[in-house]
């Protein structure tokens, strides 16, 4: 129970240095990295919540759809960036 | 395991989680924050354990093997590709502020909804009920993401090849 509350202000932290990486940097990777920072403390915070709440297959599923999505949107967002890349030869956002 | 004992491993294992996040947004170059993600990605899947090991500890093995096995691993040696991985570093003096404010909203929020909950200890998990939930509740999502995955699989090959 108090991983669980543990759990919950650490995925807030996270959360907050992702959103700092995210507004703080022009480099498109640096920016797909803190966006699976912020993905990374949200799962944390689900599983936190659902041991608060008692849940256990319904956080599992859903975290497992969630990372499988998520391997799938780096790939698409890497093919983007080398799109990006080869365009416009820099990896920094205008 | 006491009580005690999961206690400092969670917080050893939180101090890593912080200190891998710092450093991938501050890192000048996104290699090494590309590489510091997969001790991210650890550290949250033995917190994820640390919290109802009989219950989560199997999502645990989901999170390394799919996310720190595939995703990092991919996104590491995919990186090489690039010239010039350092990033000019900008200082924005806002954003510091806009993540505090945002932080501090998010956490009031989740206090506030956190006393209206009623409190309970999850049970283990059944990895057969578990099979057989997805089979027949979630067998629509799945077949999406078994799907995507063999479209991430043809796209990995399309991206390996130079022309």
């Amino acid at each position: 129970m108090i991983l669980g509350e543990f759990g919950i202000s650490l995925s807030i932290i996270l959360i907050g240095i992702g959103i700092y990486g995210l507004l703080n940097s022009r480099n498109i990777i640096r920016i797909l990295l803190s966006s699976e920072i912020i993905l990374n403390s949200a799962i944390l915070f689900v599983f936190s919540l659902s041991d608060l709440l008692g849940l256990v297959y319904q956080p599992v599923i859903f975290s497992i759809f969630a990372i499988g999505m998520a391997l799938i949107e780096v790939v698409v967002a890497f093919a983007s960036i080398i799109l990006y890349y080869r365009n416009n030869g820099s990896l920094e956002v205008k | 395991m006491n009580l005690s004992l999961d206690l400092i491993l969670f917080l050893i294992f939180s101090v890593i989680s912080i200190s891998s996040a710092i450093f991938i947004v501050s890192s000048k170059n996104v290699f090494y924050s590309a590489i510091t993600l997969a001790f991210l990605g650890i550290s949250i899947a033995v917190l994820i354990t640390l919290i109802a090991p009989a219950s989560y500890g199997i999502y645990s093995a989901f999170h390394l093997l799919l996310y720190v096995g595939a995703t990092v691993v991919f996104l590491s040696v995919s990186l090489v590709m690039f010239k010039g991985l350092s990033v000019r570093q900008i200082n924005i003096p806002w954003a510091s502020f806009v993540a505090i404010i945002a932080t501090g909203a998010i956490f009031t929020v989740v206090v506030l909804s956190l006393t209206t909950i009623q409190v309970s200890v999850p049970k283990p998990l059944d990895l057969q009920q578990l099979a057989e939930t997805i089979l027949s509740e979630y067998w629509f999502p799945a077949i999406v993401l078994v799907i995507g995955l063999l479209t991430t699989l043809i796209e990995a090959i399309t991206l390996s090849r130079r022309d």
